[in-house]
């Protein structure tokens, strides 16, 4: 006793910054223990036409349901980006994983292309904090990576792509009602 | 056996003749009140000695320059033994040169050399061993096994820079850990959370260099000072933001934060705290001047207030600082 009384600031001075660390962690697992998304999503990926892929269409939701839109593009003599044909899939939210599905199969889903989903997740891109501290730190977006995002939780999202991984190779398409 | 008081007479009388030096008073006070005087920070720095730990930074930034220009030709190996090699070479050199109270110097620069030395020497195995040697956990591993070292090292040599090198490893330690924690999940403002670590590392400076102000780590304390109250203050004042997405909290709370940093400099007789507390107040009198009122009463009328008030402000800190925290 006599010796934590003695030693008191040291004490303080160390448990500060271990007690800011015990809150980062309560901040970033608590929640994510008693609040879990509900809604699964469909999304494309190598639907990119205009700056990487040519594949003639493009999906999107009309009155809840997915249809696929023709696009007639320029000719352009000096870039003809190579046709991919694009991929739907369904990302379970429960299961942290994605299925691939067909557009027959897909037409079938009743969608909600808002932004948020009914239970207010989102689907956002991650934050990199780059540089070596102290010399150099700033932050900004992960484009190679996605959050399922809302209610102080964020999960990381184990998404399939089809070919690359470059960041526009994904669209968020509707939330599955 | 003489009072106190005729001890303290005979002693201005010795230094009316010139007799006793400051110096050598204040040695006998050291030898026996126990305050150990062999650490090497207490010591003034010369111009020797600064030129030892230059010594040590450049050796460093040789060892980083040979490993960088020929990063592919050199194995696995010689990377190996050029940095951790180097590093632990470097921590038992100045093992052996501070059992010698002449050479203890020499013996810190080359500590010095080995604290620069041996992440990189760590990072080259974590590289090698295919971790990402620049993520955060990577950066947390290397941090933390510097720390234990360092605190291993100071629980059994009890020398203070291995006490500065825990801080500065901890530091480290804290900053690496937390973003690794966070990850790539938006849970905060990026620059908010900085932000709030920097406040946090500051007020934990100042509660060592508090702690140690009393014991034989004492000259640790102007360092931990000027940097803890540096980031408190800091931190602070960006945490205000600015018009529109300002904080009114931080920004209402902190002339009550500056004006206690300019209180404790007098309590603590601390130069630091006096000196960042004088310039962040002034820093704070333009922020709120131009952020708030400048548009109201016109640009020139605001700038000659605000002029004023640091005029004010500055003549607080010299007369606090004759008063008080002259020698």
């Amino acid at each position: 006793m006599e010796i934590i009384k003695k030693n008191i600031t040291l004490i303080l001075g160390i448990s500060i910054p271990i007690l800011m660390i015990l809150f980062v962690a309560s901040r970033i697992y608590l929640p994510g223990l008693f609040i879990k998304p509900h809604f699964n999503f469909l999304y494309v990926s190598g639907d990119d036409s205009y700056y990487y892929y040519n594949n003639g269409y493009q999906y999107s939701v009309q009155n809840d349901k997915l249809v696929k839109n023709e696009i007639k593009q320029l000719e352009n003599q000096n870039y003809n980006p190579p046709r991919v044909e694009s991929k739907l899939y369904i990302y379970d939210v429960a299961k942290n994983e994605a299925k691939e599905i067909s557009f027959a199969e897909a037409q079938n889903l009743n969608l909600d292309s808002s932004v948020k989903s009914p239970d207010d997740f989102e689907v956002v891109y991650g934050s990199r904090g780059d540089g070596f501290f102290p010399f150099l730190f700033w932050s900004e977006r992960d484009y190679n990576s996605r959050y399922l995002s809302g209610h102080n939780v964020s999960k990381k999202l184990n998404l399939q792509l089809n070919g690359s991984s470059y960041y526009n190779n994904f669209r968020f398409i509707g939330w599955i009602k | 056996m003489a009072t106190k008081e005729e001890v303290l007479q005979y002693i201005k009388s010795l230094a009316e003749q010139k007799v006793i030096s400051k110096d050598e008073l204040d040695s006998a006070y050291d030898s026996g009140s126990g305050i150990k005087t062999d650490v090497v920070l207490t010591k003034k720095l010369g111009v020797a000695k600064i030129l030892y730990y230059i010594g040590g930074a450049i050796v460093f930034l040789g060892i980083s320059i040979l490993l960088w220009q020929n990063w592919h030709t050199l194995g696995f190996g010689t990377k190996v033994l050029a940095t951790l090699g180097s590093g632990i070479a470097a921590y038992f050199v100045g093992l052996l040169f501070s059992r010698n109270k002449g050479t203890e110097t020499v013996g810190s620069a080359f500590y010095l050399i080995s604290a620069l030395v041996t992440p990189m020497g760590l990072w080259v195995v974590f590289d090698n061993a295919g971790f990402d040697a620049s993520s955060y956990g990577t950066q947390s591993l290397i941090s933390g096994i510097m720390l234990g070292t360092y605190l291993l090292s100071l629980l059994v040599f009890r020398k203070n820079i291995f006490t500065l090198f825990s801080i500065l490893f901890g530091t480290w330690l804290f900053f690496s850990f937390t973003s690794f924690m966070i990850g790539g999940g938006a849970y905060f403002d990026n620059w908010k959370f900085y932000e709030y670590r920097v406040l946090v590392t500051g007020i934990t400076y100042m509660l060592l260099g508090y702690a140690f102000s009393k014991n034989e780590r004492a000259s640790l304390s102007g360092f931990l000072y000027g940097f803890g109250i540096l980031g408190f203050l800091g931190a602070a004042l960006t945490l205000g933001s600015w018009k529109p997405n300002q904080n009114v909290f931080w920004e209402l709370i902190y002339p009550g934060l500056v004006f206690g940093a300019l209180f404790l400099s007098v309590q603590i007789k601390s130069k630091a705290f006096l000196t960042f507390g004088t310039l962040f107040l002034m820093a704070y009198i333009l922020k709120i001047t131009s952020e708030y009122f400048s548009s109201g009463l016109g640009w020139p009328l605001v700038l000659v207030i605000a002029g004023l008030a640091m005029i004010g402000v500055g003549y607080m800190s010299i007369s606090l600082k004759k008063k008080y925290l002259s020698a």
